[in-house]
């Protein structure tokens, strides 16, 4: 009895003691990102673009407030795709390891729970892996994000299938059942309703599904113009397939919010990803300057030098995250959360990732760029107008 | 030593009830999590470990508590007091409705008839609109992390209280005598039907209010997180690595394990899981019976112990 | 239309489903193991016939066997070096450790494989045929065939060889067993190391029509679990009539009520067979 007690003991203090202080010279951004578990594919350019950006603003002389030289300095633990233990990672992170500020998790579940720490706390959280509109709609003072909001994740594609011909006229919207993608779901309704697109079939599906067969038997029968899927990458990847399996053909085009643009994915689908159409709110383009990599593109191949793989957009929303913070207590000239949280509501700066500016709410504005996968290359097609031709329509699975 | 374990238990929740006041945060953070935790492994404890009964189904009176009380708070404003008891009583009707049915059958087939509860009460409350369906609810703010920290220790006193109590009665003997033979426990005048179905429902009781408390608490609820299936696994676990059956085995075996894990969580990050995993395969070999069996009696624990436990179970 | 392609796909789904749960059912019935690490092993038999694909080039389904051979040794090894020690205990304890075995394999599976999801992609991957109207696809057809094949296997083991009536005699009694000059350890091996390489082979053909990751196991097993169940533990091929079952509720559910409300309806039917037929659902192969 007294033995266990002890260590039961004993392991409560260890529990608490093993976290160390902050050096004085140093600024600590401290975050819990899905290193492993089932989000940690995605979780990985969140782990990498953090660190690549720390150490670049470091390099280039770390952050200066007042006449004073900080370091930045990243405090990431590892949540194993588990909410639970990342809210309570971000208590320690802010009540123990005393970090000055929080960088975000990845997806909408996990930025909806962990926000409310930074909010508890009064730590501003600027965060670029959750988009779902719920994170920004409680009126919480000391959360950003740099990721589009979820509803309008369709509206680009949408008005791109206006432009052209022929115009999809019948539209199967398939989606999981999670926050961002309810999300997505509620808005592309609203925007297909608008834009005078009949919603074929509309069906949703429990987040983690492996079996579409039931939903693709339905929208093959239903003999849709177009898909809007949205959803997770891996069930993004047996939708394709089982498309493909099933002879599933829209006369026009399918496209998905997630995987497209995602290197991984289309390596694991090989040919079969061909003419699937996408998006993405960031493109490594030359011309989206940055005060520490140059630009977006230079960002890019140092990315892949780096870590090699591309980053996509997650990775560059995570850079954006780390140098709201420079350029916020710059502004501010001091580390004080409650002046920082007021600096970054009112910044405006140019980035590898976009110009960020943040709204009302504490969510950044961006349009969707469609994309489309072109023998096996990620292409550019529309964001206000057409920037490539798209391949359309899509040819049907027997006729590639 | 048998004597010395109840002054000791009550020195140990003294000193717990103290901790926010000398412990820093995250030290109260970790120990509301423990302490709840704790309460889910002690309340399975009386179906599970007294009656024999394994249910994988306890984190929907969780889940229930953590919904009653989100629901009652959100979209009706009422206190969190008010809260807790809705979810109490959600989860007590649950179990009264559920444990009717199903806990008719014996053994194995129970355990497997309540596997999936959890998922099918996820998917209903996923489409709910009054529970926010699939995105989940939001409820207040509250500063307070040592307030939750105290109802937590508080629950868990309370329940271990209670299965001190049924450790000592009637009640008691009537589930322990359903484990041994069921048959024979009906012969001897136990309304079998009657002893488990409250088992279930004390049971429920317990588990609810640790919902709601974490309900509150979390700030958030979504239907994963409030029916998460892993949970009830954990409860099981630690349940059965301190010692089903017993008082303080489950509360000691989930302090353990919960030390365990936020240490290894802490320290190896990437690795803490796959130790984690060894960890309970190694308690498995070498201590069957629970934590609570290897100290039992207060003698010197050497390897005998263990080779004698590796002998009894070996093919 | 619909509803006969709908009904086509449950069961074509249901004849691999069948094949996950073939090997628990047979490891739970013989040596009284819930194996809650069963996804774990299907998902490590699907890495294997993924790396041979890859790495190899060799065939998904001439890679198969080779897998089925791998995890037969894996799971032979698990059960001599590990789960013999602990077989006697309680129930609880073996679903205990088989639990901390999954945790273990499914985590040194993501250190080792990395958590990026991989297909097992053949040129044919995506092939399909019609028949009345009704589109086949050629993978899920030929998963279907060889489930059924290895239930067959499987069910000629038990019933016609003497290995097969050893591990019966085993199932049903140990001490008599062991007079007929048994030795159940070995035989115990033997029996999960089956069991391992029926996991093996729905893991490769899984691959093949989704998708593999190392956390693809815990779903799996309670999936595997349910049909178990179903199917009863006596008979390979009332499991795989089992998972047919399932597999069928499943797409019907989708069609019918919404495709949110699957898990719903596969748990439900569990229940309601067990309280409606609890004497069938368990017994001993």
């Amino acid at each position: 009895m007294k033995t266990s007690l002890t260590l039961a003991l004993a392991g409560l203090m260890t529990a608490t003691a093993l976290t160390g202080a902050a050096m004085a010279d140093d600024i600590v951004l401290g975050a819990s990102v899905q290193l492993t578990g089932t989000n940690a594919n995605t979780g990985r350019y969140y782990r990498d673009a953090y660190q690549l950006t720390v150490d670049k603003i470091n390099a280039a002389g770390g952050v200066k407030v007042g006449d004073k030289t900080y370091t930045l300095k990243l405090n990431m633990l590892d949540n194993q795709s588990d909410v639970n233990l990342s809210v309570r990672q971000y208590v320690q992170l802010v009540s123990a390891d005393k970090v000055n500020f929080l960088l975000g998790p990845f997806a909408s579940n996990f930025a909806l729970s962990d926000s409310s720490v930074a909010e508890k706390y009064q730590i501003p959280m600027v965060q670029g892996g959750g988009a779902s509109t719920q994170i920004f709609s409680r009126g919480y003072k000391y959360v950003f994000g740099t990721l589009p909001p979820a509803d309008d994740y369709f509206a680009s594609t949408i008005e791109m299938m206006g432009k052209l011909t022929p115009a999809p006229k019948t539209v199967a919207l398939v989606s999981a059942d999670d926050s961002f993608d309810v999300s997505v779901a509620k808005g592309t309704r609203k925007h297909l309703t608008d834009a005078g697109l009949k919603v074929a079939v509309d069906e949703t599906y429990r987040e983690g599904a492996s079996d579409f067969s039931s939903i693709l038997t339905q929208v093959k029968a239903a003999n849709v113009d177009a898909i809007l899927w949205t959803g997770h990458e891996t069930e993004a990847l047996n939708f394709i397939r089982q498309m493909k399996g099933l002879n599933v053909n829209p006369a026009g085009l399918s496209a998905f919010t997630v995987g497209v643009p995602t290197a991984d994915f289309r390596k694991a689908l090989g040919a079969d990803a061909n003419y699937a159409f996408g998006m993405t709110s960031w493109l490594p383009d030359a011309s989206l300057k940055d005060r520490w990599f140059g630009d977006a593109a230079q960002f890019a191949a140092e990315y892949k030098a780096k870590f090699g793989y591309d980053p996509d957009y997650h990775a560059a929303s995570g850079a954006a995250d780390v140098e709201t913070f420079v350029e916020a207590i710059e502004k501010a000239g001091t580390l004080d959360p409650a002046k920082v949280r007021d600096a970054i509501a009112g910044i405006s700066f140019d980035s590898l990732y976009a110009k960020v500016k943040y709204g009302e709410n504490g969510q950044i504005v961006l349009p969707q760029v469609v994309v489309q996968i072109q023998d096996g290359n990620m292409v550019p097609v529309y964001s206000t107008d057409f920037m490539t031709k798209p391949m359309y329509p899509v040819p049907a699975w027997d006729k590639r | 030593m048998k004597r010395l374990i109840l002054p000791l238990a009550v020195l140990v929740a003294l000193a717990l009830a103290v901790l926010p006041m000398v412990g820093s945060d995250t030290m109260v953070q970790f120990g509301i999590n423990a302490l709840l935790l704790a309460t889910l492994a002690q309340s399975w404890n009386i179906l599970g470990g007294f009656g024999g009964y394994v249910s994988f189904g306890n984190s929907v009176f969780y889940g229930l508590g953590t919904y009653g009380t989100a629901i009652a708070m959100t979209n009706y404003n009422l206190p969190f007091g008010v809260g807790l008891v809705i979810g109490v009583i959600l989860a007590m009707t649950g179990a009264a409705l559920v444990g009717l049915p199903i806990l008719r059958l014996r053994g194995p087939y129970f355990a497997i008839a309540t596997l999936g509860l959890n998922g099918a009460m996820m998917a209903i409350f996923s489409n709910l609109p009054i529970a926010g369906s699939n995105i989940g609810l939001v409820l207040p703010l509250a500063r307070n992390d040592a307030m939750f920290y105290e109802l937590a220790l508080g629950l868990l006193v309370v329940c271990t209280l209670t299965v001190l109590w049924i450790s000592r009665s009637r009640y008691g003997m009537g589930l322990i005598a359903i484990r041994e033979d069921e048959d024979a426990a009906g012969v001897m005048g136990v309304n079998a039907t009657l002893w488990k179905v409250s088992a279930l429902v004390l049971a429920s009781i317990f588990t609810a209010v640790a919902g709601g408390i974490h309900a509150y608490w979390s700030t958030f609820v979504d239907p994963a997180s409030a029916f998460d299936s892993t949970l009830n696994v954990r409860m099981v676990i630690m349940c059965v690595f301190g010692g089903p059956g017993t008082v303080f085995g489950p509360v000691i075996g989930s302090f353990v394990l919960s030390a365990v894990y936020e240490v290894l969580a802490a320290q190896i990050s990437t690795a803490a899981a796959l130790l984690f995993g060894f960890v309970i395969v190694l308690a498995v070999v070498f201590m069957p019976r629970g934590l609570a069996d290897v100290v039992k009696g207060g003698r010197a624990i050497s390897w005998r112990y263990f080779i004698r436990n590796i002998r009894e179970n070996r093919l | 239309m619909v509803l006969a392609q709908i009904l086509l796909n449950g069961i074509l789904l249901g004849g691999l489903y069948g094949l996950m749960a073939l090997g628990m059912a047979l490891v739970w019935g013989v040596l009284n193991i819930v194996n809650l690490s069963h996804g774990a092993l299907i998902m490590l038999g699907g890495y294997t016939v993924y790396y041979l694909f890859t790495l190899a080039g060799i065939d998904p389904f001439v890679a198969l066997p080779i897998a089925m051979v791998v995890m037969f040794a894996a799971g032979f090894a698990l059960q001599w070096g590990l789960l013999n020690l602990v077989v006697r205990s309680k129930m609880l304890n073996t679903l205990l450790i088989t639990f901390g075995l999954d945790v273990v394999l499914t985590f040194a599976a993501q250190l080792v494989f990395t958590a990026d999801f991989r297909t097992i992609n053949p040129s044919y991957a995506g092939a399909n045929f019609p028949v009345l109207g009704l589109t086949v696809p050629v993978v899920r057809l030929a998963a279907f065939c060889v489930a059924v094949a290895l239930a067959a296997g499987v069910w000629f083991l038990l019933n016609r060889m003497p290995l097969g009536r050893a591990i019966r005699a085993t199932a049903q009694n140990l001490t008599a067993a062991r007079l007929y000059g048994v030795n159940p350890r070995k035989l115990y091996a033997i029996t999960f190391g089956i069991g391992a390489a029926l996991a093996g082979a729905a893991g490769g053909l899984y691959g093949m029509i989704s998708n593999l990751t190392p956390y693809m196991g815990a779903s799996l097993t309670a999936k595997s679990f349910v049909i178990a169940i179903i199917g009863g533990l006596a008979n390979p091929f009332n499991v795989i009539l089992g998972g047919i079952f399932v597999g069928i509720a499943e797409s019907l559910t989708a069609l019918y009520i919404g495709p949110t409300y699957t898990d719903v309806i596969s748990f439900g039917l569990l229940v309601v067979v067990l309280v409606v037929r609890p004497k069938r659902a368990v017994r001993a192969a």
